[in-house]
C-alpha cells in the first residue's frame, strides 16, 4: 500500500516536471524567424534535394547525422560486447500459427520494398535511410516471429553481418572524408546537384541514404539476433 | 486543424487505456496505437519525415520487439497429463477443475494461458527445466520430490489406490477412441485392453480410477492407501514469486467459497 502511494506520487511528480520543462521550453524559446526563411529560400539550389528535411540533415547538418550514425554503431557494439560475456543459450524454436506465417509472407516483401523506396527516394519525398532501415529490420523481425529465430539464424549469420555493418560504417566515413583527396573540406558535397525532383539529384544525399539504410538494417538485425542468441529469448 | 486537436486529445486517452490493460499483449497494442496516433499528429503538422520515423519505430519495430519479448514471459505455460475431471480435452475444448483454477489465475496475473498435453514423465522434466510454469493433471506431491521440483498447496483431496502385484487377464474393456498423445492416461487405457494395467501403473489416483471405471476398465483388487493425499500443481523450486502468487490466489479462491463451488460443479 505504501509502495503504491510512493509510486503514484512519483508518477505525478514526473508529469509535473515534464509539464514544467515543456512550458519553460515553450515560453523561453525564441527561434530566429529569418533562419528558416533563409534555409527555405536557398537550400533547394544549394542541396538539390526537393525534400528539404533531407537537405538539412544530410547536407547542412551532415556532421550531426554522422555522429548519430556513430552513436547507433556504439549501441550495437555495446549490446554485442555485454551479451558476449553471458554464455550462449539454446535458441528458442517457437514459431507462430499459420495465420501469422501467411501474413508475414505478404508483409515482409512489402517492408523490404518500402525500405528501398524510402532509401532511394529519400531526397525527393519523405522517408530517408534511417526509417527505411528500421522498416526492413521490422520485416526481418516479423519473419523471426513467424518462423522462429533458429530458422532465421541459418540464413542470416549475425557474426558475419556485424562485419558487414562495420564495413558500411567505414565506407560512410571514407565517403565523408573523400573530398580531402581533392583538396576540399571534409563533408563537402562532391556530386552534381542535378535537377531537383529527379532521381539523380541532391548530390551525395542518395548515397548517404542508401548507406544509412543498409547500416541501420544490419545493425538492428544484429542487435535482435544477439539478444536471441544470448538470452534464449528477446 | 480540428482533426489535429481531436488526435491530440486522443493521445492521453490512448495512453491511459494502454496503461490500464492487465493483459500484456493488449497493453503493447495500446502502445503501438499511441505511436500511430502520434504519427498522424505529426503528419497533420506537415512533418511527414517525423511521422514516418514515429510510425516505423514506435508502431512497428518497438511493438514487434515487445511482442517477441512477452512470447515467453506473457504466457502461463502449463504442461499436463490428461486426467478426466481435472484437466482433459473434450472435443476442441479443455475442461476440468484444474483448468478452471489455472484459467482464473492466468486472468488474475494478466497472462495468456497455454496448455500442452504431454506424458507424465515429460511433465516433470519440463517443469523442473523451467520450460513450463506449472505441471498439472492430477499431480500428487510426494515426499521424495527431487530438489528442483516443489508443489503448490493442494486444491483437492484425493485417494491413492494400489494394484495387486499380479494382475489376471480381464474382460476386454469398452472400446474407446484413444487421445492422440502418448500420455500416462492414454497409456493406461491402451494397456487396459489386454488387462495389463498393473504392469504400467503400481498406484493410481482417484480421478483416474473413476474415469477408468467409467470407460469400462475392470479394476479389481484395488487397495486404498492410508493417509491423506491432495492434488496440486508441480512448480519449479526457483519460481518463488510464482509459488507465492499462486498460493495467494488459491487462498482467495478457497476463502471466497469459489473453490468449493468449482469442485461441486465438477465432481458431483
Amino acid at each position: 500500500m505504501r509502495k503504491d502511494r510512493i509510486r503514484i506520487i512519483a508518477a505525478i511528480g514526473i508529469v509535473l516536471v515534464f509539464a514544467g520543462l515543456v512550458s519553460v521550453m515553450h515560453l523561453g524559446s525564441a527561434p530566429d524567424p529569418s533562419a528558416s526563411t533563409r534555409f527555405l529560400a536557398r537550400d533547394l539550389e544549394e542541396t538539390g534535394a526537393s525534400n528539404r528535411v533531407a537537405g538539412v540533415y544530410l547536407n547542412y547538418r551532415l556532421f550531426d547525422t554522422l555522429l548519430e550514425v556513430l552513436v547507433f554503431s556504439v549501441a550495437v557494439l555495446g549490446v554485442r560486447h555485454y551479451l558476449q560475456q553471458s554464455e550462449g543459450m539454446e535458441l528458442p524454436d517457437l514459431s507462430e500459427s499459420e495465420v501469422v506465417r501467411t501474413a508475414v509472407i505478404f508483409l515482409t516483401p512489402l517492408a523490404l520494398l518500402l525500405c528501398a523506396f524510402f532509401a532511394i527516394l529519400g531526397h525527393i519525398s519523405p522517408g530517408g535511410g534511417f526509417a527505411g532501415g528500421v522498416i526492413a529490420a521490422s520485416g526481418l523481425l516479423y519473419v523471426a516471429i513467424a518462423y522462429g529465430m533458429r530458422a532465421m539464424e541459418k540464413r542470416l549469420n549475425p557474426a558475419r553481418l556485424v562485419r558487414v555493418e562495420e564495413a558500411i560504417l567505414l565506407a560512410l566515413l571514407a565517403f565523408v572524408l573523400l573530398p580531402m583527396v581533392f583538396g576540399r573540406t571534409p563533408l563537402s558535397d562532391l556530386m552534381p546537384k542535378g535537377t531537383p525532383g529527379q532521381l539523380l539529384s541532391g548530390g551525395s544525399i542518395l548515397v548517404y541514404n542508401i548507406l544509412i539504410a543498409l547500416k541501420v538494417l544490419v545493425g538492428a538485425w544484429a542487435v535482435i539476433a544477439a539478444f536471441a542468441q544470448h538470452r534464449g529469448e528477446l | 486543424m480540428v482533426a489535429r486537436w481531436i488526435l491530440l486529445a486522443l493521445l492521453p486517452i490512448v495512453a491511459g487505456v494502454a496503461l490500464l490493460q492487465t493483459r500484456r499483449l493488449s497493453a503493447i497494442i495500446g502502445m503501438g496505437l499511441f505511436s500511430l496516433v502520434l504519427a498522424a499528429v505529426y503528419l497533420l503538422m506537415h512533418a511527414p519525415d517525423v511521422a514516418i520515423t514515429e510510425a516505423t519505430i514506435g508502431a512497428a519495430l518497438v511493438t514487434a520487439i515487445y511482442v517477441l519479448a512477452i512470447r515467453r514471459t506473457g504466457r502461463l505455460t502449463v504442461v499436463a497429463d490428461e486426467a478426466p475431471g481435472l484437466i482433459a480435452r473434450e472435443g476442441d475444448e479443455i475442461v476440468g477443475l484444474e483448468y478452471e483454477i489455472l484459467d482464473g489465475f492466468a486472468r488474475q496475473v494478466g497472462l495468456d494461458l497455454s496448455i500442452q498435453f504431454v506424458p507424465l514423465r515429460r511433465v516433470r522434466w519440463l517443469v523442473s527445466h523451467q520450460e513450463a510454469d506449472f505441471g498439472a493433471g492430477g499431480m500428487i506431491p510426494c515426499a521424495d520430490d527431487d530438489e528442483t521440483l516443489t508443489s503448490t498447496p493442494a486444491h483437492l483431496e484425493t485417494g491413492v489406490f494400489t494394484f495387486p502385484a499380479a494382475s489376471a487377464a480381464r474382460e476386454h474393456s469398452a472400446p474407446r477412441e484413444l487421445p492422440d498423445y502418448e500420455g500416462y492416461y492414454a497409456d493406461l487405457l491402451e494397456h487396459d485392453k489386454d488387462g495389463t494395467i498393473a504392469a504400467t501403473a503400481k498406484a493410481l489416483d482417484l480421478a483416474r480410477v473413476m474415469s477408468l471405471g467409467r470407460v469400462g476398465a475392470a479394476l479389481e483388487g484395488l487397495d486404498r492407501l492410508d493417509g491423506t493425499f491432495g492434488y496440486a500443481f508441480l512448480v519449479s523450486k526457483r519460481r518463488t514469486s510464482l509459488q507465492r502468487d499462486f498460493a495467494a490466489y488459491l487462498r482467495q479462491l478457497r476463502d471466497s467459497g469459489r473453490l468449493n463451488e468449482l469442485i461441486q460443479r465438477h465432481f458431483t
